[in-house]
């Protein structure tokens, strides 16, 4: 059994703790061993900046090297924790001196961040890890008669040197919901346009105004339910009228799971799926 | 030199009908050119009529910044067989400004942004002489602070990208706020401080959504987003009480204590009023409903936690 290392942010945290079984299940449904990185650390979510940068390069650089001391890669399901963590390792491999003074401070925990590990999303995750022939091998049965709209969410495709596919054209989310049975609507209003989570704090009406928008625009498309692979943008976007689900809990479905045993009843807009 | 044919897709603009439409130009052209080249290319050879902005063909002069494929960059910057998706170039104008032709948008409202928020030096007399024979010496290291962002060529690829503008139509735009930065860390600046942070706030740093995709438009490579994060750090150290200021402290402080943060609280902490105290009555009841145990409601700290708070204090004062 191929093992993986499962970095736990703030999105298995709180009311959203049933993000954590959503992503075991993913994991035992893809026939990998889940390690939890129990000592793990939060990874700054874009505001432990706010108070020093380098703390957050610290912080993950740490991250990584817990995974590293497994001997695991390091997978999170959220497109900010990838993005964050993936934006350290490259300005730690791409700076010797910033490398060494966080090694210094890391061997005091026995620790090393030596680079080899590499950082997992959902998406790179099926794609690069479990083989996209394997994952549809796993697949038990067809979600059929659901319209869904794909959602990226921003920070799998920006900035371009983290993104996990062509931000210009990317097509991972089709090639891994295709194979569910579902019919995909792309190319609606709003595709690309942010959910709005970060300004929930600091502005919540901005979030609120941006949140709509891609909801509405998939529902105009014809979409039955919008699927994101980002569990920060289904918190941010459910409850409004076009219901919004996590990839993963469709993969679940897909594998044998119940909609119960995937969390879908959690959801505040209902969903109804046929199977 | 290869020749190579392709369709070019341009959303146009004819302001005589106010109607924008989408029009296909098939080409076949050499392998070589940028996507400015393709376009002077269609004007010059198939339809004289194609309007867009252009000047250096260097990427200094920032007037070609259009939408690509869904991303904002420089015409004359990127080459245009590296944008050939599925046979098919997308060229669109900036999405958050008017288009006044085709692929040229009025800039006079992200400018007029840039001038509220005092884009100049204002000299501190401490530091810069009053005569023009002394110079006012910047050191390499001071200078190192604010270095990328004066590589800002204004040519709104940035704004034209922002989905803070999407949200907020009046939102200052991320070159803007990099401006702020700038002058903030310059150390000729006489300008108080909590000005040039309050210049900032007003439809500002806090609704940014740190998308990232100033950064990825950027063709100099200024992280905007990151300079948004910097000022709101500066908001905070000189004592700024707001929600945002509270919630980045509270952040900072759970991580400390437990490793993870305290999502339970964040809300009543961050908030301060009575919104926030029902968020946290209100989990608390879909906890107690959902059977998690009140010692699960909030973050534990993990084993070995004194070694990361050790490690948290050695990163704040070593790197």
């Amino acid at each position: 059994m191929k093992k993986i290392g499962i970095y736990p942010g703030c999105c298995f945290q709180g009311a959203d703790i049933h993000n954590y079984d959503i992503t075991t299940k993913f994991l035992e449904n893809m026939g990998l061993d889940g390690i939890l990185l129990e000592r793990a650390a939060c990874c700054g979510g874009g505001v432990i900046d706010d108070t020093n940068k380098k703390v957050v390069y610290g912080l993950n650089a740490r991250n990584i090297a817990l995974a590293e001391k497994e001997g695991v890669d390091l997978y999170t399901p959220c497109n900010t924790c990838y993005m964050i963590i993936a934006k350290t390792k490259l300005a730690l491999d791409s700076d010797p001196e910033l490398k060494e003074a966080v090694n210094k401070i890391l061997a005091e925990e026995g620790l090393e961040y030596k680079g080899e590990a590499k950082i997992y999303h959902t998406l790179n995750l099926i794609r690069d890890f479990i083989g996209l022939d394997e994952y549809k091998k796993r697949i038990k049965r067809q979600i059929s008669g659901v319209k869904i709209a794909p959602y990226y969410g921003c920070h799998v495709l920006a900035p371009n040197e983290v993104a996990v596919d062509d931000p210009e054209d990317p097509t991972i989310l089709r090639e891994i919901l295709e194979p569910l049975g579902v019919e995909i609507i792309e190319g609606y209003q709003n595709e690309n346009t942010c959910c709005g989570h970060h300004a929930g704090f600091t502005n919540p009406k901005q979030k609120e105004r941006l949140a709509i928008k891609p909801l509405e625009g998939a529902k105009e498309a014809g979409a039955d339910i919008v699927a994101t692979p980002c569990p920060l943008c289904h918190k941010a976007m459910d409850g409004q009228e076009e219901p919004i689900l996590q990839v993963t809990q469709l993969i679940n479905v897909a594998c044998g799971n119940t909609p119960e045993e995937t969390f879908i009843n959690v959801n505040k807009t209902e969903v109804k799926l046929s199977l | 030199m290869e020749k190579i044919k392709y369709t070019v897709k341009i959303k146009r603009y004819n302001p005589e009908e106010d109607r924008s439409y989408w029009q296909d130009f098939d080409v076949e052209v050499e392998d070589s050119l940028t996507v400015l080249e393709l376009l002077m290319y269609i004007k010059d050879k198939i339809d004289s009529t194609l309007t867009f902005r252009a000047f250096c063909r260097s990427a200094i002069c920032g007037s070609c910044a259009m939408v690509i494929n869904n991303r904002a960059g420089l015409a004359c910057k990127i080459q245009a067989k590296d944008k050939i998706k599925r046979g098919v170039i997308k060229i669109e104008p900036l999405k958050t400004l008017k288009p006044v032709r085709d692929l040229v948008v009025d800039q006079e409202p992200a400018f007029d942004k840039l001038k509220k928020i005092k884009p100049y030096l204002e000299p501190d007399p401490k530091v810069v002489p009053d005569n023009t024979k002394v110079e006012s010496l910047v050191m390499p290291e001071e200078f190192a602070r604010y270095d990328k962002q004066t590589d800002c060529i204004l040519c709104m690829a940035c704004y034209g990208q922002c989905n803070a503008i999407e949200g907020n139509p009046e939102y200052l735009g991320p070159f803007q706020l990099t401006k702020v930065f700038r002058f903030l860390m310059d150390t000729r600046d006489g300008m108080d401080v909590k000005e040039r942070v309050k210049l900032a706030e007003d439809n500002g740093i806090w609704d940014c959504v740190q998308c990232q995709m100033c950064f990825a438009a950027c063709p100099k490579g200024i992280a905007s987003c990151e300079d948004i994060l910097e000022l709101r750090r500066v908001a905070k150290d000189i004592g700024e009480d707001n929600v945002a200021t509270r919630r980045a402290k509270f952040w900072f402080e759970s991580v400390y204590a437990t490793g993870q943060i305290d999502k339970f609280n964040l809300a009543k902490v961050a908030l301060d009023n009575e919104k926030g105290d029902k968020i946290k009555e209100n989990l608390e009841k879909e906890f107690k409903e959902r059977g998690i145990p009140e010692d699960e409601f909030g973050p534990k700290p993990f084993d070995g936690i004194e070694q990361f708070q050790k490690f948290i204090k050695k990163l704040e004062k070593e790197i």
